[in-house]
């Protein structure tokens, strides 16, 4: 059951990249098991995770898991490449 | 503007039908509502039955159509209104929707779209993902531009008269980005630890988060930014630009001087403050109390001007303006602020025992020692000098009543700060005027002789008029009497600059020029009191047209405040969203006492959390915060917040009506879930899953991200069907989602696809042996209604269908997606372009064509044709065709008309 309006879920997406860029600075999670960290709903941590790669913040692992899932993880920063 | 044709909608059809018009030689003025042109086609996977990809066929046609000569393309543009003329023709008007970009410079690297700090839904991908308020439509937009999307003003930014961009900070410390934040208010004023604390927020008055559950801490989040930069760093982090040579001397150094400082230091000019007090901020360090405004903070904001090279001199009243500019000054600027109080005009007045709030305000705050210890005090106002000065009274023991001659509604004084002064036992007299001060044999004040009042009709404020009461009268002892009862400027200071009867200087009130060339005047010296941001804004607004003035520009183009955008109506925001959850406001955190006994700052410090959690609230009113981040980060200076929309008026021969069809509404069908499950979504959301441009990685169920194994169709979702009024066909709902079964099939090589339907239309070239290709996939089709759809704990879903080909029993089966495949109904605006008359409509609303038999695309109106999925649900090919017919007749509607008008084209 959907609990928040998709845009209201959004507009949160900002301000749950460093609580997400946390989650995945041990390794590469999928979205059920980051939404158990953050304590927040998967559905949105979808959103939020498909935001962050959309602008390369985040990729995902090549295959997916035995259940279906993919792991994503941080894209390394031009700063932290050149590091 | 002329051009033989007028067509409205970039789609296919409208692309078509510009390219077909373009090509004989006629000149055509495309207008598209979105930033692209493309339409729906562009954004889908591939098309049937070829399955060839949508881009590769819709691509060169939108490069076609753009960068054709004959062809000029008008996007973020739409119709307001067609008149059809007298002889025929037509005369449009277009509004051209601002872009905020300049187009001409941006080269569509997406760095705006990284840097910016609002996250919306992405309608190009049908809300499944978020993009940025700076966007480009989507990767193989035509032209591929930057747009912004900006509702209008956000309120809580419209309402400071500073003009500091509140809705901007808020958005870059949702970002984390505390530093940015701070630098944002610093654009507008050095005075953000001040501003953080004192400032009366009418930004939070403002906030559309009031109509839920309460606003924003928006001055909070500011002192917030200011706590953490000066805790972080030395110095503003500000370089000012080249010096320019030239001296500026400033007046007076409370918030309006202070400003207009920073902001001339920043230009570059060589900026000196003569200060006539002992130390500098005016009213800041002088009359707001420690316990409002600490003076640490105020010393934290001065140092950022000081550390521009701004020299503040002390002790050094000036009262010769003329004598700066003879000195050296190129220009000055008056900000002596109010620095008298108006006298009460009672008998008794000079009695020892008697003082006004002002100079009782700044004994305290100079350290002067007085001990209130079981004194009664009578502060006579009800402004906020005398909300300060009645707490302050509070603090240093007395008992403390204030009288005031109008009743509660009508007192000045932020509410907040009565509300304050009640909670530390401040008593308030409503309804008296004082009449005399009485003295005791001593000649010491020992009482306040008192007119009762009543409210009688409103006077030139909106105020009611109090009205004196005959014969009743009232006497309220005490042992000091404080008038703060209003405070005035002193004209009289400056014999040089003309003053007004109440001592305002007088100046234009837009540039703060003076009579006397190059002296500019702000700040209350010249309004009269206000609070510290109007007087911040004053600052801003005078060093603005002293620094133009000093340039010899012509003294206008002050944006910061005279040229925003409308502020967005609250109801507007709201209505974004179907629900809006509740966020608990920030508590204030004030522990009140009513017995006050030190000066030590009340309101806490909102931490991290708290800051985060405030801006978590933040409804992105105005969409684009203002929060500047996408100019810092172009490369090409294509950022212009400035622009506005311009209204085109276009002549025309012939009116092409291409805006093309709408989705239905699947939240019309609450049996299926739409909206609520988050594992059902339409068929144009699943297209877009498949596109290569798609929103996630591969095809994922939106409520956790899993690859779905089991995937349901649904067909004639809203079309045929009566209980949503819509009794047609769709024609290509059975095609598109016979195309993604075979799609999905193919990147999902483990899912397994199930279609419930009622009938399969397949009537058109190779589209029975497409169906027969799905079926041949694997793909299962199962005749029968879905009657409803339920959610179970995992997001998995179960659907109740009639199965019509096994004895018409109900089934219950399991799937963890299920896709709606939604029909096509009409464009409602599709006829109401024209100003004069409808389009006539269908018996189903589409755009008529009375003649459709043997004249397709003729509509109502001469001269005006009807172009692709606007007349009637049609696949890609029929539009393309349809198109055609429709510029066949306005082509030869031109030809009788103009025909020598033709463009000739050389080379396409």
């Amino acid at each position: 059951m959907r609990e928040r309006d998709r845009r209201e879920v959004i507009r949160d997406e900002p301000l749950m990249h460093a609580p997400i860029r946390r989650e995945l600075a041990g390794g590469p999670l999928t979205v059920p098991e980051l939404a158990e960290r953050l304590g927040r709903p998967p559905e949105e941590v979808l959103l939020w995770v498909m935001g962050m790669r959309r602008y390369r913040q985040v990729v995902e692992v090549p295959d997916s898991d035995d259940e279906g899932y993919f792991r994503y993880q941080l894209v390394a920063s031009d700063e932290e490449v050149l590091a | 503007m002329k051009f033989d044709a007028l067509v409205v909608g970039g789609g296919i059809a409208g692309m078509e039908s510009s390219l077909k018009l373009a090509d004989m030689g006629y000149s055509v003025a495309l207008v598209e509502r979105q930033a692209s042109v493309g339409g729906r086609m562009i954004l889908l996977s591939k098309v049937f039955p070829t399955l060839d990809c949508a881009s590769c066929i819709s691509g060169p046609k939108m490069s076609s159509t753009v960068n054709h000569p004959n062809i000029t393309t008008f996007t973020t543009s739409e119709v307001e209104g067609i008149r059809r003329q007298s002889d025929g023709t037509f005369a449009a008007t277009v509004r051209q929707r601002a872009k905020y970009v300049d187009w001409s410079a941006c080269t569509g690297c997406q760095d705006c779209e990284v840097a910016c700090t609002v996250a919306v839904p992405d309608q190009f991908n049908y809300d499944l993902a978020a993009r940025r308020a700076a966007y480009i439509a989507f990767p193989q937009a035509v032209p591929k531009k930057a747009v912004l999307e900006r509702a209008g003003t956000s309120p809580c930014t419209d309402a400071c008269p500073a003009g500091i961009k509140a809705h901007g900070y808020v958005a870059l410390i949702r970002d984390g980005r505390y530093e940015e934040a701070f630098q944002l208010i610093l654009e507008a004023t050095p005075l953000v630890a001040t501003l953080g604390r004192a400032c009366y927020a009418p930004c939070e008055e403002s906030c559309t988060r009031g109509d839920l559950e309460g606003t924003l801490p928006i001055r909070r989040l500011k002192r917030f930014v200011a706590d953490w930069h000066y805790a972080t760093y030395d110095g503003p982090g500000v370089e000012p630009a080249a010096p320019t040579g030239q001296r500026v001397a400033v007046v007076g150094s409370g918030p309006a001087g202070l400003t207009a400082a920073w902001q001339l230091a920043r230009r570059g000019h060589a900026v000196t403050i003569f200060e006539a007090a002992h130390e500098p901020g005016g009213f800041l360090r002088y009359a707001l109390p420690e316990y409002r405004l600490p003076r640490a903070a105020v010393d934290q904001d001065i140092a950022n001007v000081t550390a521009l090279g701004v020299e503040i001199v002390v002790d050094h009243p000036v009262d010769d303006v003329a004598g700066l500019r003879a000195a050296g000054y190129d220009a000055v600027v008056v900000a002596t602020g109010t620095p008298l109080a108006q006298s009460l005009h009672i008998p008794g007045e000079q009695h020892a025992g008697v003082t006004s709030g002002l100079a009782f305000l700044r004994a305290v705050r100079e350290g002067e020692s007085w001990d209130l210890s079981g004194r009664t005090v009578v502060v006579v106002g009800g402004g906020n000098v005398a909300m300060d000065a009645a707490r302050t009274a509070r603090r240093l023991g007395a008992a403390v009543t204030v009288v005031y001659r109008r009743s509660r509604g009508e007192m000045p004084a932020n509410h907040v700060e009565a509300e304050d002064a009640e909670q530390e036992g401040v008593s308030f007299a409503f309804l008296l005027a004082p009449a005399e001060v009485v003295a005791d044999a001593a000649g010491h004040a020992s009482a306040v002789r008192c007119q009762e009042m009543r409210l009688g009709p409103p006077d030139a404020s909106g105020r009611r008029r109090p009205e004196a009461i005959p014969g009743a009268e009232r006497v309220v002892a005490c042992d000091l009497v404080i008038s703060a009862i209003g405070l005035r400027p002193d004209g009289d200071a400056f014999a040089a600059l003309s003053h007004d009867g109440s001592g305002a200087l007088v100046a234009d009130p837009t540039t703060l020029a003076t009579a006397l060339p190059g002296v500019f005047v702000a700040g209350d010296a010249v309004t009269g009191p206000s609070d510290i941001t109007r007087a911040v804004g004053q600052g801003r607004r005078a060093a603005h047209m002293l620094d133009r003035w000093l340039r010899g520009e012509p003294l206008d183009g002050f944006h910061a405040l005279d040229d925003r955008l409308a502020v967005v109506d609250h109801a507007a925001v709201l209505a974004r969203q179907r629900t809006h959850s509740r966020r608990d406001p920030a508590v204030s955190g004030i522990d009140f006492s009513v017995t006050p006994h030190d000066f030590a700052e009340l309101e806490p410090a909102l931490t991290e959390v708290e800051a985060l959690d405030g801006v978590s609230r933040c409804l992105d009113c105005g969409v684009c915060s203002e929060c500047g981040a996408c100019s810092r980060v172009c490369p090409a200076d294509a950022i212009h917040l400035e622009q506005h929309d311009e209204m085109l008026d276009l002549e025309v021969d012939t009116v092409v009506v291409a805006t093309g069809y709408e989705l239905f509404d699947a939240y019309q069908k609450p049996e299926y879930g739409y909206g609520t499950f988050p594992n059902v979504i339409t068929a144009t959301e699943m297209d877009r899953l498949l596109a290569p441009t798609r929103p996630f990685n591969t095809v994922l169920r939106p409520s956790d991200g899993k690859v779905p194994e089991r995937v349901a169709y649904v067909s004639c979702v809203g079309s045929r069907d009566r209980t949503v009024d819509n009794p047609l066909c769709s024609k290509i709902c059975c095609m598109y989602s016979i195309k993604q079964h075979q799609l999905i099939m193919g990147a999902l090589p483990l899912a397994d696809v199930t279609t419930h339907y009622m009938d399969m239309r397949a009537a058109g070239k190779r589209y029975e042996e497409f169906f027969s290709q799905g079926k041949d996939m694997g793909a299962t089709y199962i005749k029968g209604r879905v009657a409803k759809i339920e959610e179970k704990d995992n997001g998995d879903l179960r659907v109740f269908y009639e199965d019509i080909e096994n004895g018409g029993r109900v089934v219950e089966a399991e799937y963890d997606l299920v896709v709606l495949s939604v029909g096509v109904r009409p464009n409602p605006d599709a006829l109401h372009l024209f100003d004069e008359e409808d389009l006539a409509a269908s018996e189903f609303r589409f755009v008529a064509e009375p003649a459709g038999d043997h004249s397709p695309g003729r509509t109502s109106i001469p001269g005006v044709y009807v172009a692709g999925a606007s007349s009637g649900a049609k696949d890609i090919v029929d539009s393309i065709m349809h198109a055609g017919a429709a510029v066949a007749q306005a082509a030869a509607t031109l030809e009788v008309a103009h025909p020598r008008r033709r463009v000739p084209l050389e080379v396409h």
